[in-house]
């Protein structure tokens, strides 16, 4: 990990250079509201709903993986799902996804500020899972 | 022999219909009849009136030239007909050919047009994206939103995440 030191404007700012942070929501996407249940942000919900049936997203967990350059980060999720996130060199995020101690897949793909990543299938009754992965500021 | 009757075997014997037995028969009983008498000459006198007032009708030819002339010209169009309706070799040979490749090429672009098409999701496929699968048997799409903000991949792989989220606390 490298560390930089900028001046500009008679301030100084401390910024670890290679590191990055990453969102990963749990989402469970329902037909019907879901009474008591935190919603995701209306940035995430509107960019689903544009693409899928379900109109309401439920965040069931959020998880803020801070990852140094090139280490892999685990997080367990659900009792069976978790991802490794790996911060690779060239920019890019690479996840696998697991279930039941099993990987399913793994993305890797350049994640900017703004952008998301979903990760998502099918769950009980007329519902879905979604992972949503997104870089902090 | 009711009295119409009898007034139509008249008209019968004066168009010369009768003959023999039957014809002298009546030919007796008018004579004796003095209605039937009347009845007689007047029929006899209108049918020279109308044999009289009748124009002659020659044929400009003889009457086997005129029918044989009529025969001709029914063969004439058949014939004529029979031409139109036989395809010259060419024409046999486009349809041969051109009215299977027609239903055939019909068949094709019907298929085309019903080809099932991906739903306009407004996103579009991305190829700055690497996927790896573990398993070949969990079907997989991947989308790219058009201004590349979010990228989905959808797993056929059903997981009960709510369940499962619960018994991680539980735990």
């Amino acid at each position: 990990m490298g560390l930089l030191l900028f001046g500009g404007g008679g301030g100084l700012a401390l910024v670890q250079a290679d590191s990055i942070t990453v969102n990963a929501r749990l989402v469970l996407g329902t037909g019907k509201e879901k009474q008591g249940s935190k919603k995701v942000s209306d940035s995430i919900r509107k960019r689903l709903a544009k693409v899928f049936k379900w109109m309401h997203y439920h965040q069931l967990s959020s998880k803020k993986l801070t990852i140094d350059d090139s280490k892999t980060v685990t997080s367990k999720l659900s009792k069976n799902a978790s991802i490794k996130v790996t911060n690779q060199k060239n920019g890019k995020v690479s996840v696998s996804l697991f279930s039941g101690g099993k990987m399913l897949l793994q993305k890797t793909q350049a994640l900017r500020s703004g952008h998301y990543m979903v990760l998502a299938g099918k769950s009980t009754g007329d519902s879905a899972w979604f992972i949503v992965l997104s870089k902090s500021n | 022999m009711n009295e119409n009757e009898i007034q139509l075997k008249v008209q019968a014997l004066v168009d010369g219909e009768l003959t023999g037995r039957e014809a002298e028969e009546l030919q007796q009983r008018i004579n004796n009849d003095a209605t039937l008498q009347q009845l007689h000459e007047r029929l006899t006198q209108m049918r020279g009136l109308i044999a009289n007032s009748e124009l002659p009708r020659p044929l400009p030819e003889s009457g086997d030239f005129y029918w044989n002339k009529i025969a001709e010209s029914i063969e004439r169009e058949e014939r004529a007909g029979e031409r139109i309706a036989k395809p010259t070799p060419a024409n046999r040979w486009l349809l041969r050919w051109l009215a299977p490749l027609a239903g055939v090429s019909t068949v094709v672009l019907l298929l085309t047009l019903q080809q099932p098409t991906a739903p306009d999701l407004g996103i579009t496929l991305s190829s700055d994206h690497e996927l790896e699968l573990s398993s070949d048997e969990i079907d997989v799409m991947t989308y790219n939103s058009d201004d590349d903000s979010m990228s989905i991949v959808w797993l056929d792989y059903s997981m009960d995440i709510q369940k499962d989220y619960m018994e991680l606390w539980l735990d």
